[in-house]
């Protein structure tokens, strides 16, 4: 990705609506598709599934994470895979 | 310079994850805090700061260690983790921002 002016906000443009995986300070990750985000890192999650250890609680819709409490978030890079068949 | 005007408009207009949480207002929702605290009740209010007002049931769970000395022979060390949860119904309850974590609707679980 090159920088340009902008970067931030054009940043968050493109990965709104990708799946993330959210590190809290506590170890405790949530995994979901970023709603939404501001400034304090405070993030809103959808279909979001806890893991602690192994899985424990799922959540669906909205879940809202105190931005303090974030360690670091990740999100997947898309994958591109071809629906045609190789030939050999 | 019109165009960039215009982005700028369109990128305010993008939700913040506290406007999210105002369709939540006058609804039960889970609130899980610092500390293995969860509570389940109504929000009544809130703020920038996740400062929470509602009326709430809240539990408390406590892992303690129960440890077993029944096999001393064995040279390992065996012990119990034992899942305590103690609830309280609170029926005004301001609750300070930090201490919260995440806030989500009440989990329905299958």
């Amino acid at each position: 990705m090159s920088l340009r002016k902008q970067t931030p906000s054009d940043f968050l443009k493109q990965i709104i609506g990708r799946p993330v995986v959210v590190k809290l300070n506590s170890g405790v990750d949530y995994r979901g598709v970023l709603a939404c985000l501001d400034g304090y890192m405070n993030i809103a999650l959808e279909q979001t599934e806890e893991y602690v250890n192994g899985q424990l609680k799922n959540k669906y819709g909205d879940a809202f994470i105190r931005g303090n409490n974030v360690c670091l978030f990740f999100f997947f890079p898309v994958l591109y895979i071809s629906t045609q068949k190789r030939r050999m | 310079m019109a165009d960039n005007v215009d982005q700028q408009q369109t990128t305010n207009t993008v939700e913040e994850p506290l406007d999210l949480i105002s369709l939540s207002l006058d609804e039960r929702i889970y609130v899980k805090m610092r500390n293995d605290r969860e509570l389940r009740g109504r929000l009544h209010a809130y703020d920038q700061h996740l400062n929470i007002l509602g009326d709430v049931e809240e539990t408390v769970t406590t892992i303690e260690i129960d440890e077993n000395l029944n096999t001393a022979i064995l040279p390992i060390f065996l012990y119990e983790e034992i899942y305590k949860s103690t609830k309280r119904n609170i029926p005004v309850l301001f609750v300070r921002g930090d201490g919260v974590v995440l806030v989500a609707p009440p989990l329905r679980v299958g």
